[in-house]
């Protein structure tokens, strides 16, 4: 079934593209919206997408494919997106990563089974003085030892 | 204009013009690839850094502007070590499987490995894997491994033909270049991808694996298939006798021509070469007649010639008909208008030309062949040909061309041919009409003579012979002035002509079209 | 008159709703600034020194002065994709003090003849571009922005636009691109995008950090500000500290300030039990710091003195128990996963040294791959398109030169 937007979001998107003087600057704008709405970016979301902005599916392609927080797969209800990079690594990420890796019995790029996680590695999320830390959707957690992973992900329904 | 030097050569060039076409032409060629002429300086291979004294970095050849008084190295230490670097990067992700690319000979990776290059690949790691050997379009054979990321491609699809089959997907050393899911490059310029890929990853499939290109003779010439004569070059090979190979065309590219077809040519033109070589006539053939022996053209220019005196005669000249096409050249039509129309007042002289068909927004015209505006302005009025028009009264049929098949249906040809006592056919090709002609003369088609055609915007666009006719082939500006040297009112007159730049001459002299064009 | 410039506000409850802000005397900036000639405020900014906090250090007031007088809508660019790991003082300004940020804004928009500015965020940012969005929404209520702002008949748009995931769009031409719907490839210069920008527009483009200042600099003077920092550095810094030290955190700093006294003084120094082996002191992409160079003053022109650079005040402290091959490790891996791919030392450079990185930390390297990672990001440094190539090389080459013998004793 093609994805469609409902007319609420229709209004959000007229809105959006009002605020340029080129439609196709609001692709981004969209395609957060399109992963919000659908979960990820399928093809079907690129043509929509697309459409919408009066230019060629492939250009949305061109664009998803480019930016890492752009999911062209279904993804987990929690994406536990790790910083993987210089401050939160210096302070133990690569052990929680392991300890998430074992607690959720998957690897870095997978879902869970029951589709409640998605485990990711990411580069630097912005929030170094709370090392390590990592993000769950778009919720930031820091100072991260394994009993608070415990806690926040138990506290995930 | 500004004075520069570039390796210390100095230069006198325009203001405005970027270091790398300044070096060009000064005769300096700078190594480049992302770079076409075609698209505005995109600066991401990296290629044509160059030193400029007073800048602290390297800068680019294909984006930087001269200003006066500027000192440019091109071939400085640091210059070639930087250009090392890049083909270092560059090769250490590429599969390196020249012998078995089609592009090889043609690729501009190898010809810079080979000449800024030549060293021990350094890289110990494992090379991405890609996409490889996939069918983008109609002919067009695409490799991700072999792609330098140049973007000419994806550029030439978005600029030019603004079709977009191509895009770039994912970033960084994932980057690659491909076509949406399966939707193929489907447009009538694809041909033009693999020509501007300045490496192996797209290919052509018309071509490939057929023959090396270092075999092949190079020759320019203008494509006759429509009416906008775009430049191109004609690739071929010259055969190998000891082999039995026969010579033959194997690729066109099309050529710059900012004024006509700036740098592309169309599928049509640059796919549609078989007719060069494919069922060609190379000897003159008698059907109906009882010639005992193999005629030359000297044998049927006297017989013609007979023919038409007998009708001068008996003042019978209004019983010739002359069917004309408009693939001859601006020289052929102007003798024929010389001989028998100021000469002889034919008055049934008509056309059959090959219909028109659809035209696009670009290069291809609704026109089908060559030379059409300049029939026109030779004061042709280009009736075309009908059954009733031929056949009524007529003694002496000479038809150029076989595009008399397309216009008039086979039954009705045959019916009014039969009417007519001599017919004699001028044409490059073996075809069904032949058998209804008594006298069939091969002729060479546009890359085996000289003249020129006028294009649709009545440009006039000279070409040369590439290679020799086939056989027995003759051009028809030769015949014609053969027979016009023969039968002509002037004799001494048509003896002037021959080369096809003489009748050029004669034609400026006496057509002002012609002259104002020039 | 207040020690901090832009921090001031920070442990204020409710200073990102607007009736708090102008409780403590926000928006006053803006309201004096509309009553001077857009020649005014240019002087003022080109005298106070202001260099722009992004990372480049380029004099905000000299750069807004690039833009032609033509007959062409003009556009602000806030560079909020803040990106370079180490840094986070942007997220600090924007969710604590948006308005302060926007009255920047309101301000430069003004001194340029701007009507529309767009807040480029980084798209991890998710709850700091809500905040933004409300901050904006409330000084539209308050006729802040929009039409005819404060009756001076000058106009403004603003809005939040969100990135997805990609470090190159806080590079200036990738973030046009970026913001125009497009990959978020550099772009080609010249044209610099104060003539040919945005939607091909004369467009500023500067940082939170640097546009946040503003407010401050119109109240007080160019003086007031310079006197804060060195005479041709104006003002303060928002340090931010992370790694091995006690307290990380941001800390608002005059320019000039020693790293070794942010270090042990600001940050509580190192983490317990822990020994300082280096520091980067500008975000990744500075060159490291020995323990023995930290003795120097936090400001553009002594960091380029000592080889490394400010960019974007970002310290990064690592202890004498971090190999720095892990290190190495985490800046290749790092650069290479955000190389656009656009141009070739950049594309193929970042990802070779990277596989050479990962291929040592295994146990699987030489001497000779040490030495192959020195001649790649010497290849890279200087001949790429855009200053990624730079950023990546730097500190490649500064951890090869400065613990070659530790690289060495770990193959």
């Amino acid at each position: 079934m093609s994805p469609e937007f409902s007319g609420k979001v229709r209004k959000e998107i007229d809105r959006i593209i009002a605020r340029y003087p080129q439609k196709e600057a609001a692709i981004l704008p969209l395609l957060h919206l399109t992963q919000q709405e659908f979960g990820f970016i399928s093809p079907e979301s690129e043509k929509l997408v697309a459409g919408i902005l009066g230019i060629k599916p492939i250009q949305v392609r061109e664009v998803v494919t480019f930016y890492t927080m752009l999911n062209r797969e279904p993804i987990g209800k929690y994406h536990i997106q790790v910083c993987s990079n210089l401050s939160c690594s210096l302070l133990g990420a690569e052990k929680l990563t392991d300890y998430l890796k074992e607690k959720l019995s998957i690897e870095p790029g997978q879902t869970s089974e029951d589709k409640k996680f998605t485990l990711s590695l990411v580069e630097c999320i912005g929030a170094c003085e709370q090392a390590p830390c990592m993000m769950i959707n778009f919720d930031y957690h820091g100072n991260l030892d394994k009993k608070k992973i415990d806690k926040i992900l138990d506290g995930l329904e | 204009m500004v004075k520069i030097h570039i390796d210390k050569k100095p230069i006198d060039v325009e203001e405005g013009t970027t270091v790398l076409k300044a070096a060009e032409t000064a005769g300096i060629s700078i190594p480049h690839l992302c770079y076409h002429d075609a698209f505005p300086p995109e600066g991401s291979c990296r290629m044509c850094l160059v030193e400029i004294e007073g800048l602290p970095k390297l800068e680019l050849a294909c984006s930087t502007q001269v200003r006066d008084g500027m000192k440019v190295f091109t071939k400085s230490e640091k210059v070639v070590e930087a250009r090392k670097g890049v083909l270092e990067f560059l090769l250490a992700e590429h599969p390196l499987d020249c012998p078995i690319c089609d592009k090889a000979g043609d690729c501009k990776l190898q010809d810079y490995y080979d000449e800024y290059g030549l060293f021990e690949s350094q890289f110990r790691e494992s090379k991405e894997k890609r996409e490889k050997k996939d069918k983008i379009g109609k002919s067009l054979i695409h490799d991700e491994e072999r792609c330098i990321l140049c973007r000419r491609c994806v550029r030439f699809l978005r600029e030019i033909t603004e079709t977009q089959e191509l895009g770039v997907f994912e970033r960084g050393i994932h980057s690659r270049v491909n076509i949406y899911d399966l939707t193929p490059v489907d447009n009538n310029y694809s041909g033009n991808l693999a020509q501007i890929c300045p490496v192996g990853a797209i290919t052509d499939e018309d071509f490939r694996f057929k023959t090396r290109s270092w075999f092949l003779k190079k020759g320019e010439s203008i494509c006759p298939l429509c009416s906008r004569g775009c430049s191109i070059t004609i690739e071929y090979h010259p055969g190998f006798s000891h082999f039995g190979v026969p010579s033959r065309v194997y690729r066109i590219q099309s050529r710059e021509n900012q004024e006509v077809n700036g740098f592309w040519i169309c599928d049509m033109g640059r796919y549609g070469y078989s007719y060069l070589s494919e069922n060609r006539l190379d000897k003159i053939v008698i059907n109906n007649k009882e010639w005992n022996i193999q005629p030359t053209w000297e044998d049927v220019s006297y017989f013609i010639n007979q023919q038409l005196k007998k009708l001068d005669e008996g003042k019978k000249t209004s019983q010739t008909v002359l069917i004309l096409n408009t693939w001859l050249s601006n020289e052929e039509l102007f003798l024929i208008h010389k001989i028998f129309k100021n000469d002889q007042n034919l008055e049934r002289i008509f056309f059959a030309d090959r219909p028109q068909a659809e035209k696009d927004d670009f290069l291809l015209t609704a026109e089908r062949t060559p030379n059409k505006k300049g029939a026109l302005e030779m004061g042709f009025d280009m009736k075309p040909a009908n059954p009733g028009a031929l056949s009524d009264k007529t003694d002496l049929l000479l038809a150029f061309g076989s595009f008399l098949a397309e216009q008039i249906s086979a039954a009705d040809l045959k019916k009014a041919l039969e009417k007519i006592e001599t017919k004699v056919l001028f044409t490059s090709h073996e075809n069904e009409l032949n058998s209804l002609f008594d006298i069939v003369l091969p002729t060479a088609l546009i890359p085996e003579k000289g003249g020129s055609l006028t294009n649709i915007d009545g440009k006039i666009q000279k070409f040369s012979p590439v290679f020799e006719p086939p056989g027995d082939s003759l051009p028809e500006w030769m015949m014609l002035a053969d027979l016009g040297r023969k039968f002509g009112i002037n004799s001494s007159f048509y003896g002037e002509f021959k080369t096809p730049e003489t009748i050029a001459k004669e034609i400026e002299n006496e057509v002002p079209f012609f002259r104002e064009q020039k | 008159m207040a020690e901090k410039v832009l921090t001031q506000h920070f442990g204020l409850k409710n200073v990102y709703q607007i009736d708090e802000y102008i409780k403590q005397g926000g928006y006053e900036a803006v309201k004096k600034a509309l009553k001077l000639k857009p020649e005014e405020i240019l002087e003022e900014m080109k005298k106070a020194n202001l260099r722009g906090r992004g990372g480049a250090g380029f004099p905000a007031g000299v750069k807004w002065g690039f833009v032609p007088k033509v007959d062409k809508p003009k556009y602000l660019c806030v560079n909020a994709d803040e990106g370079e790991p180490g840094t986070f003082k942007d997220r600090y300004i924007m969710s604590h003090n948006p308005h302060m940020l926007l009255e920047g804004i309101i301000i430069t928009s003004y001194c340029v003849g701007i009507h529309s500015a767009y807040i480029y965020i980084r798209g991890e940012y998710e709850a700091v571009a809500l905040r933004l969005e409300e901050a904006i929404s409330e000084a539209y209520d308050k006729g802040y922005l929009g039409k005819n702002i404060l009756n001076s008949g000058f106009d403004l748009d603003v809005s939040v636009h969100r990135g997805a995931g990609a470090y190159i769009c806080g590079e200036e031409t990738a973030l046009l691109e970026s913001l125009e719907g497009k990959r978020g490839n550099p772009r080609l210069k010249p044209p610099f995008p104060a003539s040919v920008g945005l939607f091909q527009c004369p467009t500023v483009i500067n940082n939170v950090e640097t546009l946040s200042n503003i407010p401050q600099i119109i109240l007080n003077g160019a003086d007031w500000f310079t006197g804060k920092g060195l005479p041709k550095d104006g003002g303060t810094r928002i340090f931010g500290v992370s790694g091995m030290v006690e307290k990380p955190g941001i800390y608002e700093l005059p320019i000039g300030t020693n790293l070794k006294d942010i270090i042990n003084k600001h940050a509580g120094g190192m983490k317990q039990g822990k020994k300082l082996k280096a520091v980067i002191p500008g975000g990744m992409s500075a060159p490291v710091l020995k323990a023995d160079e930290i003795d120097i003053p936090m400001d553009f022109d002594s960091l380029v003195n000592a080889e490394s650079m400010l960019g974007s005040a970002a310290i990064i402290v690592i202890d004498t128990g971090t190999s720095m091959l892990d290190v190495l490790k985490a800046v290749t891996k790092f650069y290479s996963h955000e190389s656009c791919g656009l141009c070739t030392p950049c594309r193929i450079g970042t990802s070779w040294i990277n596989k050479i990185v990962k291929r040592m930390a295994e146990g699987k390297g030489s001497k000779k791959d040490i030495d192959d990672i020195v001649r790649l990001a010497s290849n890279i440094l200087g001949k790429t398109l855009c200053p990624l190539g730079d950023a990546a090389a730097m500190p490649i080459l500064s951890i090869a030169k400065k613990f070659r013998k530790e690289l060495e004793s770990r193959l």
